[in-house]
């Protein structure tokens, strides 16, 4: 018996056994009518929905949107929690004036800052930017810091040796020793833009994006259509997470056989 | 260098006070109005007013019964499901590719689906923690068996070691640090979640006190609910952090 687990074919035979009883039971439950048919809407119109969405362009909208909100965000709360994390490292006083605050402000679930941020920016993509980039900002931070003070202290003694300017040796030892722990820092980023963006959006549920789309469709109890939006949120995360793997297998390839 | 280093909590004192102070001055400016900015002593009025009448303490309870029943419910599923996944690779055949591809959905992603499978009451909060706190315990209870040594296994097929001693002696104190470091970021993930679930959708909570401060145009209840929900995921973090050392004191002794 455990030899067929050892054939790819009957592996993935194996793995699509449970999602299918899973859509079969589904179906059925749409097909037992009563108050269930409202939720368990059946498989045929879930494909229906996503041919209308994806015909109509909607959906190519809505993804671009959440798209361009998570890498923006990823992009501002990345360079800023960098650059924190960086000069955190190397100045105690920076680190003894901001680390505390940082750590409190952190504590904070991020979607609680929703309300404030709604009274003062209102529900619009402003709001949505500022905590999305908060959300890439906070891993970045902690990441970049324990990289740059993490560097070993042999590098920084040959660095001395070789008469480096602070510059030089920022340049040449720090940031390359510091760039894997960086990295990390950004792919947690990347997973938690990700979150944050779809949260915010259906939490505000303004404007365009998948998680509006999400959160438009349970108000017209649409199920089909939720559906449709998650199944592109997973597809998309995937994407975007394998991306960024690849681009970062990519930066550290000098790792190679010692890491 | 002779001189006493100035002890550390000092300088990271004054940051907050400064912050606090200017705060103060600034809505004491009268510059911005008390929609936007309303001064922190306002905003400690508010939180001891509200403690003091047992709104507070009903709101922090609604959510931290939400939070530990739901809690209890994933992590105990979570933890059978990532042990049983690691052990038998049959249920791992059977499951993982399910389990991955919805691990790829944002939890928050889920609150439509609930809504509309569920409702907006009680049971609906309480999955929504559940599912939260789910994913990372199942995947770190999967890591911490995978990663027992298999020849811990074979010595324990040599001995014939009953199961339950085997369970008790060797496959839970090899897997604690992982799944422990596990819990505590589903316990940190759930209260997000809860939070979040409960801006959306609730009767009460700290979350919806925050809703309703925000929709009455109170920013002084609105700040006391994050100050509150600040502290609950400062001590949540802490004292599974306490947990853990205690629980893994062996490993460095």
């Amino acid at each position: 018996m455990s030899m067929l687990l050892k054939r790819p074919p009957a592996r993935i035979a194996i793995g699509l056994v449970v999602p299918v009883l899973i859509l079969f039971w589904w179906q059925a439950q749409s097909q037992a009518g009563g108050a269930r048919a409202l939720a368990f809407v059946p498989l045929g119109s879930v494909a229906t929905a996503f041919a209308e969405l994806a015909g109509s362009g909607q959906l190519l909208d809505d993804a671009l949107a959440t798209l361009s909100r998570a890498v923006t965000g990823l992009l501002l709360g990345g360079i800023a929690g960098v650059t924190l994390g960086v000069v955190m490292a190397t100045s105690r006083l920076v680190d003894r004036l901001v680390g505390p605050l940082y750590h409190a402000i952190r504590q904070v679930p991020l979607l609680g800052w929703l309300p404030l941020i709604g009274l003062w920016l209102g529900n619009g993509d402003g709001a949505k930017l500022l905590i999305v980039s908060l959300a890439a900002f906070y891993p970045t931070v902690l990441n970049s810091y324990e990289g740059i003070t993490h560097v070993e202290k042999r590098y920084l003694d040959v660095g001395r040796i070789y008469g480096f300017t602070s510059v030089q040796r920022f340049r040449l030892i720090l940031l390359p020793a510091a760039l894997p722990l960086i990295l990390t820092g950004v792919t947690q980023a990347l997973a938690f833009a990700w979150i944050a963006t779809i949260g915010t959006e259906i939490l505000l549920g303004s404007g365009s994006g998948l998680g509006a789309a999400m959160g438009l469709a349970q108000a017209q109890q649409r199920m089909d259509v939720i559906l449709v939006a998650i199944l592109v949120t997973a597809l998309l995360g995937f994407t975007l997470n394998d991306l960024f793997a690849r681009l970062r297998g990519h930066l550290l390839r000098w790792q190679g056989a010692s890491a | 260098m002779m001189a006493r280093p100035i002890p550390a909590f000092i300088p990271a004192l004054a940051p907050p006070l400064l912050l606090i102070g200017a705060w103060q001055a600034a809505s004491a400016t009268g510059l911005f109005p008390a929609q936007v900015l309303v001064p922190p002593s306002e905003v400690m009025r508010t939180l001891a007013s509200l403690a003091v009448n047992g709104e507070l303490s009903a709101h922090l309870g609604q959510s931290l019964f939400r939070l530990v029943f739901g809690f209890a419910i994933g992590a105990t599923a979570g933890l059978a499901f990532g042990a049983a996944l690691a052990l038998s690779k049959w249920i791992e055949a059977l499951f993982s590719p399910l389990f991955l591809a919805v691990r790829q959905v944002p939890v928050l992603a889920f609150v439509p689906v609930l809504v509309l499978l569920l409702g907006i009451e009680e049971g609906f909060k309480i999955t929504i923690v559940a599912v939260a706190a789910f994913f990372p315990v199942a995947l770190a209870t999967f890591d911490g068996v995978r990663g027992v040594p298999k020849a811990w296994f074979e010595v324990a097929r040599v001995y014939r070691t009953p199961l339950v001693p085997f369970v008790a002696r060797i496959l839970v104190p090899a897997t604690v640090p992982p799944v422990l470091t596990g819990l505590r970021i589903a316990l940190t993930r759930a209260w997000l979640v809860l939070v979040a679930a409960e801006l959306l959708a609730a009767d009460s909570g700290i979350g919806q006190m925050m809703e309703m401060g925000r929709q009455m145009f109170r920013i002084d209840v609105v700040l006391a609910g994050v100050i509150v929900s600040g502290l609950i995921g400062f001590a949540l973090d802490r004292g599974a952090k306490w947990i853990e050392r205690r629980a893994t004191r062996w490993r460095t002794a």
